[in-house]
């Protein structure tokens, strides 16, 4: 903004009020999710002209979706899954134990950290009995979702 | 009780030990466990116990020498619980389903245990991704693969 052509006659300080005038009102519109008469009421209660107040609310409505995944997606969670890898693998031996003969799946979850970006995915081995209860308890979760939202 | 010295007990153990080791290691069949004592020239009966001793014992040592092997973490257990997001700090009147899970896992005698989240899309796909890798044992070319190795 301080770079904007059109604005260069405006005092930089008055500048910075207003662009953080401008984003607190659009933050805390897009927090409490206000509807367009609500936005409206509270510029007036500004002092705001007409004009000023529908060009406001036209660009607010226009951005108010991209505003709210936005705000939806700061904060804490746990780790969040994005996808899963598998590699199957047959052991024939190993250096304790000679035909072993068993499959084995070695699973990584792609793991996603909201806050630091990093990827701390995690791999785990199990057997097809365990990767059987693994699936069928996914299924159970995948089910209950299902359910819950038919209520 | 024997009357033998100490030292000849330890080796006595210690070649034991070391027989029935690597018999069960190498799963060798019946026959060639009793060439392999032939050599030694036992009596008939004490190879017969030997015998009897190694097919009685190799499954448990089999299973014993299995955890030496180097592994990975492995699977234990989920739990799982269902969320919805309805507010936070930064928006108010959200619906955000999400599945929260918490993965056991063993690792070297120890447990840990894990909190992962997942949203439903994901966990559908999850669903397939792992369907898909159970079906893999049942190809035409794994199953190929194992009796071939046999």
């Amino acid at each position: 903004i301080l770079d904007d052509p059109d604005l260069k006659d405006i005092d930089p300080t008055v500048l910075k009020h207003c662009h953080a005038a401008a984003a607190t009102c659009i933050l805390e519109a897009g927090k409490q999710k206000a509807d367009i008469s609500a936005i409206s009421t509270c510029l007036e209660d500004c002092k705001l002209d007409k004009e000023r107040i529908e060009q406001f609310c036209t660009e607010y409505q226009k951005n108010k979706d991209a505003l709210e995944i936005l705000l939806g997606s700061i904060g804490r969670s746990p780790l969040h899954i994005t996808d899963v890898s598998w590699r199957l693998e047959y052991q024939i031996k190993n250096n304790q134990l000679h035909k072993t003969y068993q499959p084995s799946y070695l699973v990584t979850l792609n793991v996603e950290n909201s806050d630091s970006g990093s990827h701390p995915d995690v791999s785990f081995s199990c057997t097809m009995e365990q990767l059987q209860d693994l699936v069928g308890k996914l299924k159970d979760a995948a089910k209950s979702l299902e359910r819950a939202t038919q209520m | 009780k024997l009357n033998v010295g100490v030292d000849t007990i330890q080796h006595g153990v210690e070649g034991l030990a070391y027989l029935l080791t690597e018999s069960s290691k190498l799963m060798i069949s019946e026959i060639d466990f009793q060439d392999s004592i032939h050599v030694l020239g036992f009596s008939d009966e004490l190879n017969k116990s030997l015998l009897q001793l190694y097919l009685d014992n190799r499954k448990e040592i089999r299973s014993i020498l299995g955890e030496l092997a180097p592994r990975l973490p492995s699977y234990h257990s989920l739990e799982w619980r269902l969320d919805v997001q309805l507010a936070s700090r930064s928006l108010r009147q959200q619906i955000k389903p999400a599945v929260t899970m918490k993965l056991h896992l063993n690792q070297n005698e120890d447990q840990t245990a894990q909190v992962l989240q997942t949203d439903p899309a994901t966990l559908l796909h999850l669903i397939q991704q792992l369907e898909q890798a159970l079906g893999e044992m049942k190809t035409n070319h794994c199953r190929r693969i194992v009796r071939n190795m046999k």
